[in-house]
């Protein structure tokens, strides 16, 4: 028995022969026959489920954005509102009652079509969520947008929805609004295929408070149904979404054939699977890797327009951090320059305020805060509190997000500042998800937390709006004068004194220093340099549906 | 023989319960109680006493555990707390791609024998303690190091071989039994298999690297040991040809130890496994278990850990009834 | 039975221990990869015990104008490895991390140690009922694998430097007893052990003079490369985020998460740390093989 050549020879030869075809096949990519190619996209995570209605995380609305569409949606890379289902719309003398006149020929893709009967059935839908479903964490943006539901246990914007004839639908409001309109192109009121809600039972599961809607019917997972240029085919948990050109699309059809979503959580891995030819494009590039990209002649990088901010939060609820002196001394110990001039490849700029410079409203001369320990230190003896304070100082883990690519190290950063301004700060991180944001919106992360925003939608009220109209646990306080001025603001329908109202709610919400904003960003997609075609969009609201692979 | 077999087999049923009954004391175990354990912290008093109601918290422990034991002898391991998918569901999609991966490494790691009888047979030159120091030092990288290593070198700056995942996305394949290779293969489209073989390349080699190691070592002792055995002193006095030898009398009765270590090496393996599989963003149990840390989804971790204990149980079962056929000591005994 | 017999009985007793130590001991000296070991460690427990006198800066320093907008500056005369994200010297971390290292392993196998020996010891000279229950229980501890074990304890106390000591340590707890009751009972059915005891020497007597220190040479083996596994298993799981909690903590592990994903732009920030764990793992490794061979009764009479 020649056992001892066997043994050699065998296993070495089989990895040799693996070598030698891997060396052959080299790095083919191959796609599938077809004009229009394949497109696999690296995203960060898998979707929570396929149905705008019941998410607000960026990686569900991805697919739905390419999947469905609303009455109105927004010009590609701008916050300007065009037609989408809707071809024109009008608001009656009183401003209550909105007419949207509809688009003719659209089919969902189950065949069944699209008509004013569809659109109030998904509106209506949305009104009579009950119970669990009206926990923040499942209709975030209805919410924030239209306020209660039909039980009427708060107040709702939307009253009710005639189908005036197949094409004519009137959305009826309780009392006029500036915003609805804008609030319209939100991926979260797309229209959705009343059969298919029926059948694959939509609304069947539970919510949890923290992590939100977990379906246990397929809609949501194996049967999402719109109007939009890609349908879907298959979606396989940790491994890919995989969704193909609706060829009955009723506008300009989408130039590839299939747009493929794997998710992978690592941001290196991503750079390294665009680097190898496994994906053709990812999202949330971090700063240190948009060098390499740029330096290979494979790769490109677009920008998307800054739109966001982060910033620090101070939980008046936690003593004595109610203290106006304690919070400028908060401000003037976060060196906010050597953070943003370092962590973020020039691709940052420090902020003066909670909304972008380049929303209406955003007022330049606001009252700044320099980094000074000393001045800290006498403000924090002004304020009669012992030095050192203790401060509990929260991040989160296991994220990358556009405005903070690095939590950890922008942690570490301001801890330290801190430390030398009169601060001892106690460490505190959790994992983004589940906890980390259920956490900070809670009032449960400390008296200091890094978190962020980036805007749904072209209005300064998606910014300082949702954060400082009304009391929350988040910031923990009650200051009748900035509630008012944001209340006039988001009421006010003259736009001019409107800009001038939020104007005027900045500077009062930085004299009032509920938090510190350190950073507005310009964040990165990365692409193969045969990608052409995609729009970076402020709000990321981003369709593949233009996107094409040059050979 | 048999009466051996039988005996391990008895020795089974103690450790299983003692398995199950410390699994079960875990859950119980945990911050913030069993029930806000199985829902997730932030559960409503309602959810609560409906899981107190399922899992019966309010009875004696003893009827707790029984029914413990019972559903889980059925096979239902609980709901995912992040999926609300059946433990057992998601078992059934993840594990075939970590022991698709073991099974990889494993024979990876195969390639440990030849080197190691290629050391003993060098004994006490300077191959001897060059192949000595890179085999500790085999062990002494650590797995996600190397994986990240490996990926850096053959995967980005090469190009030669993929970085995650287990096939390529744009491939379409049916999996029913979530075995790739098998599954590939079954389609006939060999570029497929191909591209899955790909795939599991470097995963495997940095899984396997310690357990290559280990077996390296283990060769070479167990054909130094044997070297200087009587029996292989007369067969060399006896004329046979060295090599006739080494096949008929060395190897054979070096391999006994050799194979109890390759049996060994399935612990180390699916620990691994668990940080392999990290890095190369492969869909098996390591990944779900490390995503089920971070999202303290306790029933997935309750499940997984104990489904791998009792499968690690049952290979060293496996291993030591091999052990005892192959061993003519214990055959005759 | 006589008196000489009996005195050649008393010689035969005292033979081995002390025997086998020199003999040991010599034939370590002479082996080269053992020598390379001891070498590796020696400078490993050098730098963590006069850390503070061997850093040239403080590690937990940041100097964030050296990073000039982006990541890293590499080694140079001023900063001997570079300097990391967050501007601290690396030289300096690396440094203070070996002794975060040294007291991972030192604690770990210290906990696995002397839990395991205790019940080693008991199991192996009790015997009967307490030696089966004993065993069975080591067998559920093995029955999970090594890393899972561990998950699982950190799951249950929370994550933190002292919680994967512990977690680690206790997976650690059932080699120690097999091995050390393994070893016991070898030695208690030797030939002088019986002798000794139909003399009449006290139970006590014998199990600290003659079981104990024959079986402790298996156990100083075994010992050593749980120090190199410890150090590995807990940078594994500060690699999956289970490690300290305070961010800033310069330990190996840790330190080579944070720095994956700068491969690309600064390497040395995880080829170094990384190479140390290598380093200080593979030299334990080496006096731990080292000792075994020079331990092993039957390479002793071979060359």
């Amino acid at each position: 028995m020649r056992l001892s050549r066997f043994w050699f020879v065998f296993p070495l030869a089989a990895i040799a022969l693996a070598f030698a075809a891997a060396g052959c096949g080299g790095s083919s990519k191959s796609g599938s026959s077809g004009s229009g190619g394949e497109l696999v996209f690296g995203t960060a995570a898998d979707p929570v489920v396929l149905d705008g209605a019941l998410v607000s995380d960026g990686e569900s609305l991805r697919p739905i954005d390419q999947m469905f569409e609303g009455l109105v949606t927004l010009k590609d890379g701008t916050t300007e509102v065009v037609p989408a289902l809707a071809t024109s719309w009008k608001a009656d003398p009183a401003g209550t009652a909105w007419t949207f006149n509809l688009r003719e020929n659209v089919k969902f893709h189950d065949g069944t079509d699209f008509n004013a009967e569809a659109v109030c059935f998904n509106f209506d839908r949305w009104y009579n969520f009950k119970g669990p479903f009206q926990e923040q964490s499942a209709t975030y943006y209805w919410q924030t947008v239209f306020g209660g539901f039909s039980d009427g246990k708060t107040p709702s914007l939307y009253k009710s929805c005639e189908a005036k004839d197949d094409h004519t639908v009137v959305i009826n409001l309780t009392k006029p609004s500036a915003s609805f309109l804008g609030a319209l192109a939100l991926s979260n009121f797309t229209i959705a295929s009343p059969t298919a809600l029926k059948k694959y039972g939509a609304d069947k599961g539970s919510v949890d408070e923290e992590t939100g809607f977990k379906p246990t019917g397929t809609y949501g997972t194996q049967h999402p149904t719109g109007t939009g240029p890609f349908k879907f085919v298959s979606w396989t948990r940790g491994d890919r979404l995989v969704m193909e050109r609706n060829d009955d699309y009723w506008g300009d059809k989408a130039k590839l054939d299939r747009l493929i979503f794997r998710p992978i959580a690592d941001n290196a891995a991503r750079l390294q699977a665009l680097q190898s030819g496994e994906i053709q494009g990812y999202d949330l590039v971090e700063p240190q890797d948009i060098k390499t990209i740029e330096g290979d002649d494979n790769l490109q990088i677009l920008d998307r327009p800054a739109f966001n901010v982060g910033y620090v939060t101070i939980n008046q609820k936690v003593p004595p951090f109610d203290k106006i002196e304690v919070r400028q001394a908060v401000a003037a110990g976060l060196d906010r320059d050597a953070v943003v001039k370092n962590f973020y490849a020039g691709r940052g700029e420090v902020a003066k305020a909670f909304m972008p410079p380049s929303l209406e409203g955003y007022a330049d001369d606001v009252q700044t805060y320099t980094y000074d320990p000393a001045k800290a230190k006498s403000l924090l003896q002004k304020a009669g509190v012992q030095m050192p304070l203790k401060v509990d100082f929260w991040y989160p883990t296991d994220v990358s997000r556009p405005y903070m690519p690095d939590p950890k190290r922008n942690f570490e950063a301001f801890a330290a500042s801190l430390n030398k301004s009169g601060f001892k700060v106690v460490p505190h991180s959790a994992p983004w998800s589940p906890d980390y944001v259920g956490r900070v919106d809670g009032g449960k992360a400390g008296a200091l937390n890094l978190i962020g925003w980036t805007g749904d939608y072209g209005d300064p009220d998606n910014f300082i709006g949702t954060f400082f109209q009304q009391p929350t646990d988040q910031f923990g306080f009650q200051n009748e004068e900035i509630f008012n001025t944001l209340n006039k603001a988001e009421r006010e329908t003259d736009s001019a004194k409107r800009t001038e109202l939020y104007q005027e709610a900045n500077r009062e919400i930085m004299k009032f220093l509920p938090g510190v904003p350190y950073v507005h960003t310009k964040p990165a997609l990365a692409f193969q340099s045969n990608v052409k075609g995609y729009v970076p969009s402020p709000v990321s609201l981003e369709p593949f549906s233009i996107v094409s692979i040059e050979k | 023989m048999l009466k051996f077999i039988v005996r391990r087999l008895l020795l089974l049923v103690p450790i299983l319960i003692g398995l199950s009954f410390l699994v079960f004391i875990w859950i119980r175990a945990l911050p913030g109680g069993p029930a806000e354990a199985l829902l997730g912290e932030r559960a409503t008093p309602e959810a609560i006493a409906k899981i107190e109601r399922d899992y019966g918290l309010n009875k004696p422990i003893t009827v707790q555990y029984w029914d413990y034991v019972k559903t889980t002898a059925t096979g239902d391991l609980g709901t995912s707390v992040t999926t609300r998918r059946a433990v057992t569901d998601e078992l059934k999609q993840r594990f075939p791609a970590t022991i698709e991966l073991a099974i990889a490494a494993m024979l990876f790691s195969l390639l440990g024998i030849p080197l190691g009888f290629f050391a003993a047979k060098h004994y006490g030159k300077a191959i001897d303690s060059a192949s000595l120091f890179v085999s500790l030092l085999g062990v002494s990288v650590p797995i996600f190091f190397l994986a990240i290593l490996l990926k850096y070198v053959f995967a980005v700056q090469l190009g030669w071989l993929p970085t995650t995942g287990r096939v390529d996305a744009r491939i379409d394949f049916d999996h029913p039994t979530n075995f790739y290779l098998l599954d590939s293969l079954w389609t006939g489209d060999f570029s497929i298999f191909w591209d899955c073989v790909k795939h599991l390349i470097l995963p495997a080699i940095a899984l396997g690297s310690i357990p290559l190691a280990i077996i390296a070592r283990i060769t070479r002792a167990a054909v130094l040991d044997v070297q200087n055995e009587d029996y292989v002193r007369v067969a060399r006095a006896k004329g046979l040809s060295p090599r006739e030898v080494d096949s008929r009398h060395v190897l054979r009765n070096a391999l006994l130890p050799i194979i109890t270590i390759i049996g060994l090496q399935t612990g180390l393996l699916l620990s691994g496994a668990v940080l392999t599989e990290t890095v190369f963003a492969w869909p098996g149990i390591g990944t779900w278990l490390v995503d089920a840390i971070r999202s303290r989804n306790f029933p997935v971790l309750q499940g997984g850990i104990l489904f791998v204990s009792v499968i690690f149980v049952l290979v060293n079962l496996a291993v030591d009834v091999t052990y005892a056929i192959v061993n003519p000591k214990i055959r005759v005994s | 039975m006589s008196v000489a017999e009996l005195e050649a009985r008393e010689v035969g007793l005292e033979g081995p221990s002390s025997g086998l130590w020199s003999e040991a001991w010599r034939r370590l000296r002479h082996n080269p990869s053992a020598i390379v070991g001891f070498v590796m460690v020696g400078t490993f427990v050098f730098v963590a015990l006069f850390a503070p006198l061997i850093a040239t800066h403080d590690p937990l320093e940041q100097d964030l104008s050296l990073l000039n907008g982006g990541c890293c500056p590499g080694p140079s005369a001023e900063h001997w490895f570079g300097v990391d994200a967050l501007g601290r010297d690396l030289f300096s971390r690396v440094v203070y991390g070996a002794r975060y290292s040294l007291l991972i392993g030192v604690v770990s196998v210290a906990v696995g140690l002397s839990i395991g020996l205790l019940i080693g010891a008991i199991a192996g000279y009790a015997g009967g009922w307490v030696d089966s229950l004993l065993m069975r229980l080591m067998d559920i501890m093995l029955s999970i694998p090594g890393l899972l074990l561990a998950i699982g304890i950190v799951a249950a106390l929370g994550p933190g430097l002292v919680q994967i000591m512990i977690a680690v340590g206790v997976t650690q707890i059932p080699i120690f007893a097999r091995l050390l009751r393994g070893s016991i009972l070898a030695t208690k059915e030797t030939d002088y052990i019986l002798a000794a005891r139909s003399v009449g020497i006290r139970g006590r007597v014998i199990l600290s003079s003659h079981v104990i220190p024959n079986s402790i040479s298996p156990v100083i083996v075994q010992g050593t490369l749980a120090l190199a596994t410890a150090i590995i298993d807990v940078a594994g799981l500060g690699f999956l985020g289970l490690g300290p909690q305070d961010p800033s903590t310069p330990e190996w592990g840790t330190m080579l998460t944070d720095t994956t994903r700068y491969l690309q732009t600064a390497p040395f920030l995880a080829l170094i740390p990384g190479a140390a764990i290598v380093i200080s793992v593979l030299g334990f490794n080496l006096i731990g093989d080292g000792l075994r061979e020079a331990l092993d009764p039957r390479f002793r009479g071979r060359a």
